[in-house]
């Protein structure tokens, strides 16, 4: 788990999936528009052109039939006027009902003035441009004229008399039309893909949120409880399964620690029942007032037989804790104060046989553990230092936090561990050749420390001498831990 | 006073009865719970000794059922499994005590004193404790043996009060690493005694009757004469 402070939202999965699927529609929608705004604006020049081209030819007959008199401009004039009150597409709005600046007629010979002239515009201007640019027969062209921003679309016809005969129509309302179809496309697309984004942002986030759910619960589960379940979303869909399949396994494994635990109990309390039963006897038998020659070895069966308890509680830790199945009761333990208070147990002992003992400590360092269990830790570890230092030996002991870690280390100057031994320094029944005990210690203290979440390295200084050191995840808390490892001396 | 022990396994059970009746209790016996739960409906006890694997139903089962008949009597519970059940805890809370198998008849014998004593006013000034002609000052944190006061250090103050508190009595060990260091633990090294040891060299000074007697295996007791 990171504390640093990212927004948690813009790490997400459902942010990602919910950028990607809203741009892969944008881009798909985005192409489907560009087609069908290529072909509206191709039917839309179709279908002004035919209108144009119907349109030249009927103005042309209509010149080629009119007498060339004093009517003939007023007749043909009005009769263009008509026509390009039919214009396609035309834009009905009411300022432009009158004056019709969309369409120009135009008669003009190959060469010389304008003949004919009804439109808004500079014929001499719009003749020159029609000139220079190139016809095409029948088929009408793009025409720019100087003063307009908005090409004319001209259709020309040749009559007898050897004048041609030019019918322009705006693209202004074709354009106007297109810039229509795409503000409201735009508007929509942009509307959509918005809604798009939230939809999925909504839908993956719920359903992540399932999964990070299970994430939770699982985790929890695996640190501490293993009878809870995750939480079973009755769904038939991939969440579900997923969480169906996570509560199986977890039968199974809760199935399994069961069967340990039941088989460490009922192996437990089968010795332990004897066990009592003869400590009783020996103890009765030693409080009779026995001979001090009769009692030596009563006592020493007492002792042997405690040994051989404390054997057997060790060895079932072990066991249950390498199978992860150590039952913990955690609460918040400071280190330093657990140590200082071990050191005032154990002082006495060491300074009798002539060793020193140093706690450098930055002061408190709390982790969550289980207090019985971490209390056997520590004195296994200076019991080992008792066992095997010779006088005038110093052990320090030193306690610092590092990265989320409580590290208690505890070096001494003595003669360090025997390469063979320190290969297999946390296995079971390892013990150095002069060692009284079980050859439980270490293993012991491996075990626990890794069911807490920590671990433990061992090796010689450089110095001489040994060095042991135990790490436990901290408790955390909103308080700044000191993370400077100051030296103190006890 | 008047004890019940429920204790299925019959060597348990003779050694106990033996040790608590040597201890002045009078003490019924019974081997399961629907005995003991007869037993307990005919007379009155004034504490309990329970096993938790008892043959006919669990014990902490049969403590609840008498809790609930109406029985208020502390209960001293023996245990020889290995986590202590959630609900021993709460009994354990509610000022009933609990031991783990094998066990010390002497710390068998403390706790079930202790257990006795809670709910009697305590007897005596709060303040002093007098055992022979040591006394300890517990508000000055102060020791005198003979009117000589003693140098102690205040672990060695902790430890005395808490043999003067148990004077004439047996106290083990491990009663002193979980009642004076406050530590469930069995060292299999010396570090106990060394701290007695420390403690006779100071009270029991060259000219004075000896105190403190280590009873080798069972542990230390505190003269009272």
């Amino acid at each position: 788990m990171s504390s640093r402070p990212t927004n948690p939202i813009l790490r997400s999965a459902a942010w990602r999936i919910s950028l990607w699927a809203p741009l892969a529609f944008a881009i798909g929608t985005m192409f489907v528009f560009a087609n069908l705004h290529g072909f509206v604006a191709s039917d839309i020049q179709r279908r002004s052109d035919a209108w144009l081209s119907g349109e030249v030819e009927v103005l042309g007959d209509v010149a080629e039939r009119t007498p060339k008199d004093r009517l003939y401009l007023r007749v043909v004039g009005e009769v263009a006027e008509l026509a390009s009150r039919e214009v396609p597409n035309r834009q009905r709005t009411s300022a432009s009902e009158n004056e019709n600046d969309s369409v120009f007629f135009l008669q003009a010979p190959d060469r010389g003035e304008a003949q004919l002239w009804v439109g808004s515009g500079d014929a001499a201007e719009t003749l020159s441009a029609i000139r220079s640019t190139k016809a095409q027969g029948d088929v009408p062209v793009d025409v720019r004229v100087k003063g307009f921003g908005i090409p004319f679309r001209v259709a020309s016809v040749r009559i007898a008399d050897g004048s041609n005969i030019y019918l322009g129509l705006s693209e202004r309302d074709e354009l106007h039309v297109l810039r229509n179809l795409r503000v409201r496309f735009l508007t929509l697309w942009l509307a959509s893909v918005l809604l798009g984004f939230a939809i999925v942002f909504y839908a993956t986030r719920r359903m992540l949120g399932h999964v990070s759910e299970i994430t939770e619960a699982a985790s929890r589960i695996g640190q501490s409880d293993l009878s809870s379940r995750v939480p079973n979303t009755k769904s038939n869909d991939e969440i579900g399964h997923l969480a169906r399949t996570l509560n199986h396994m977890l039968d199974r494994i809760e199935s399994s620690v069961h069967q340990l635990h039941t088989i460490t109990d009922s192996l437990a309390h089968d010795l332990r029942s004897p066990l009592t039963a003869i400590r009783g006897k020996l103890e009765t038998a030693l409080s009779n007032d026995v001979r001090v020659d009769q009692a030596e070895p009563i006592v020493s069966a007492i002792d042997e037989l405690d040994r051989l308890t404390e054997f057997l509680n060790t060895s079932l830790d072990v066991a249950e804790a390498k199978a992860d199945a150590l039952r913990l009761a955690r609460v918040e333990i400071d280190l330093d104060e657990l140590v200082r208070s071990m050191i005032d147990l154990y002082g006495p002992c060491m300074s009798d046989k002539g060793i020193s003992v140093q706690i450098r400590s930055a002061g408190s360092v709390k982790v969550l553990a289980d207090p019985a269990l971490l209390h056997r830790v520590i004195a296994n570890l200076l019991d080992n230092e008792l066992k095997h230092l010779h006088a005038s030996c110093t052990v320090w002991l030193s306690l610092h936090s590092a990265d989320d870690m409580g590290i208690l280390a505890v070096e001494d100057n003595g003669p360090g561990f025997d390469d063979e031994v320190r290969r297999h320094l946390f296995e079971q029944r390892i013990k150095g050749r002069e060692s009284r005990g079980h050859g439980l210690g270490l293993a012991f203290v491996e075990a626990v420390v890794r069911v807490h979440g920590g671990n433990v390295t061992a090796n010689n200084r450089s110095e001489g001498g040994a060095r042991l050191s135990i790490s436990l995840p901290l408790q955390k808390t909103t308080s700044e831990p000191d993370h400077s490892p100051m030296l103190a001396k006890a | 006073m008047r004890l019940l022990l429920v204790e299925d396994e019959l060597e348990i059970q003779s050694f106990v009865k033996q040790s608590l009746t040597e201890a002045g209790y009078e003490v019924h016996a019974a081997q399961d719970g629907a005995t003991a739960f007869q037993l307990a409906a005919k007379h009155a006890y004034q504490g309990l000794i329970v096993d938790l694997g008892l043959p006919d139903q669990d014990g902490i089962d049969l403590i609840l059922a008498l809790r609930r008949s109406g029985v208020t009597s502390p209960v001293l519970i023996l245990s020889a499994r290995r986590s202590v059940d959630d609900r021993v805890k709460g009994l354990e809370l509610g000022g009933d005590d609990y031991l783990t198998k094998p066990f010390a008849v002497a710390e068998l014998l403390a706790r079930m004193r202790n257990l006795l004593r809670r709910g009697s006013p305590p007897t005596g000034d709060a303040t002093r404790l007098h055992v022979s002609d040591l006394e300890l000052d517990l508000l000055k944190r102060r020791a005198t043996r003979a009117g000589e006061v003693l140098n102690l250090s205040p672990q060695e103050f902790v430890l005395l009060e808490y043999l003067c508190r148990h004077a004439g009595r047996v106290v083990t060990r491990s009663m002193l690493l979980a009642e004076v260091w406050g530590m469930r633990i069995q060292p299999d090294t010396n570090v106990v005694d060394v701290h007695i040891y420390r403690l006779c060299g100071k009270i029991d000074t060259e000219g004075r009757e000896p105190l403190i007697q280590t009873l080798r295996g069972i542990g230390y007791v505190l003269k009272t004469h």
